[in-house]
């Protein structure tokens, strides 16, 4: 579904990726972990053209995207969905006309048509009946929840989330890490996971790499990585910097 | 010294070369995709309706005092039914687009800039990007068309305002003979003022655009770049009108000469 080669971008004076190679298999749900600022959001924007590699190919359902002009990857965007990091939610309007807005940009004209699915939307992330409140009356949870039905209600194949549970509670983060599950279940959809949380990473990966100094140094199962003696992967699973106060 | 004189104009040429690039897409953009009218029509409230107050008082008090100050210095020559002739070619011809043009760049130049760019921040510009919609055709066009049909607007009523309030002052405040300054207001302007002050408006709608839109799309993150976006795009606007401004004087002259 998903496939990243050789992928290297430079932001200013740094390399943050360094001719990094992952690929996603078709409904998998893959988490890719990795300390602050190595790199695991722009990875993500890769996926769906929102950055262009410095070189590298990125590849989704068979179609080579980085080269593609910003015009020519609005079919890819109806193909994989992103939930942005605080939800990117339009300030200017409220819930249901956020969700309805991809209907609207794709020809869908029907009101009774918008107006049930952006209830089917919000009914799948636990937020039935919240259609008329303004982002800015929305907790943090809420607001990626609405991001969430946002991208969902345009039934995308793949669905991509940066950082879904980052300023959440605990228990905020463990309804979210359920719906990824729950959403993934109901919709086959495939998924990749961008999150330093590990509970995140158990909860809903078969697939986890991490991403560090630029490439992926670890991909595998859940298991694998709970098992490995790696000591970069040991001090990240278990929250260990090293220092000695 | 040297290198930092290069270094600027080497930024200076970016910064154009981006204006420009940004043109371009604006054009593509009304060329191939379909214009979003809903979000004109929104705009055009924003940009010219909202405006209204502010425009209105430049023209009120500039047509003012400029007659007061005309009529001050031609009253010692007794050529006081000369002042509203004066007043309203230098209103038609300068003041008008440029004292408007400069208020519309304060007022919605600014707005424009920090809205962008509070969306660039908050992911809201990639969200719209994620969605398959295009910046450029959602939040540039709309607003470059809104400015471009509401500046002449503003400005022909800010000049319009401004003779009325000349009037006013000339022939009730000053001892101006009424008929005497309304013949002269009439006798000495013509289509081609009306036309130079319309074009210049254009001109100077299409730079606000442009200028606020870039530092919105261009705003960096955090609450300073939020801040300086607005603080910029009045900053650059202005002073690109004034500039702007007297080129087009020149040019302009030649094809919409001054003089009955």
């Amino acid at each position: 579904m998903l496939s990243v080669r050789q992928l290297t971008k430079t932001l200013g004076a740094q390399t943050v990726l360094r001719g990094l190679d992952l690929e996603v298999k078709k409904g998998d749900t893959c988490v890719i972990l990795g300390r602050s600022g190595s790199g695991k959001s722009v990875l993500l924007k890769h996926l769906i053209g929102l950055f262009k590699p410095t070189s590298g190919e990125v590849w989704v359902e068979g179609e080579e995207i980085s080269m593609l002009p910003e015009r020519r990857l609005g079919s890819i965007r109806k193909k994989v969905g992103m939930l942005f990091q605080g939800g990117a939610l339009f300030d200017s309007m409220n819930v249901e006309e956020n969700i309805a807005f991809p209907l609207r940009e794709s020809g869908v004209k029907n009101p009774a048509e918008i107006r049930d699915r952006v209830a089917e939307a919000l009914e799948m992330v636990d937020l039935a009946g919240e259609q008329k409140k303004m982002p800015e009356n929305l907790s943090g949870g809420m607001r990626k929840r609405v991001g969430l039905a946002r991208t969902i209600v345009g039934r995308p194949a793949c669905l991509l989330y940066d950082e879904p549970t980052t300023g959440l509670d605990p228990i905020a983060s463990d309804s979210i890490n359920h719906l990824i599950r729950r959403l993934q279940k109901r919709l086959s959809v495939t998924s990749v996971v961008v999150t330093h949380d590990m509970k995140t990473a158990f909860q809903t990966a078969n697939q986890i790499a991490f991403l560090h100094e630029g490439r992926i140094y670890f991909n595998g199962t859940a298991d694998v990585l709970r098992a490995s003696t790696d000591p970069v992967l040991v001090d990240f699973v278990e929250g260990r910097s090293g220092e000695v106060s | 010294m040297v290198t930092a004189l290069g270094r600027s104009a080497l930024q200076f040429l970016e910064y154009l070369g981006e204006l420009a690039v940004l043109a371009y897409d604006t054009a593509e953009s009304i060329l191939v995709a379909p214009v979003r009218w809903a979000l004109v029509q929104r705009q055009i409230m924003e940009v010219g309706w909202r405006s209204q107050l502010v425009v209105l008082v430049t023209g009120i008090f500039t047509g003012a005092v400029l007659t007061a100050q005309t009529y001050f210095q031609f009253s010692r020559l007794g050529m006081k039914s000369a002042v509203g002739s004066v007043v309203a070619v230098a209103m038609f011809r300068e003041l008008g687009p440029t004292l408007t043009g400069l208020m519309v760049a304060g007022r919605v130049g600014a707005s424009i800039a920090a809205e962008i760019g509070t969306m660039k921040v908050t992911e809201q510009i990639d969200a719209l990007r994620s969605l398959g919609v295009h910046p450029i055709d959602y939040l540039v066009v709309p607003r470059v068309l809104a400015l471009f049909i509401s500046t002449p607007l503003l400005v022909a009523e800010s000049v319009a305002f401004s003779i009325v309030s000349s009037y006013f002052v000339a022939v009730n405040v000053l001892d101006v003979s009424g008929p005497y300054h309304l013949q002269n207001v009439l006798t000495y302007v013509g289509p081609r003022d009306i036309k130079m002050c319309l074009t210049k408006a254009a001109f100077f709608a299409v730079i606000i655009g442009f200028v606020s839109c870039h530092q919105g799309l261009n705003a960096r993150e955090g609450a300073v770049g939020v801040g300086r976006a607005p603080t910029e795009a009045v900053v650059i606007a202005s002073l690109s009108i004034l500039m702007l401004n007297f080129f087009l004087t020149l040019a302009l002259n030649i094809i919409f000469p001054a003089g009955i």
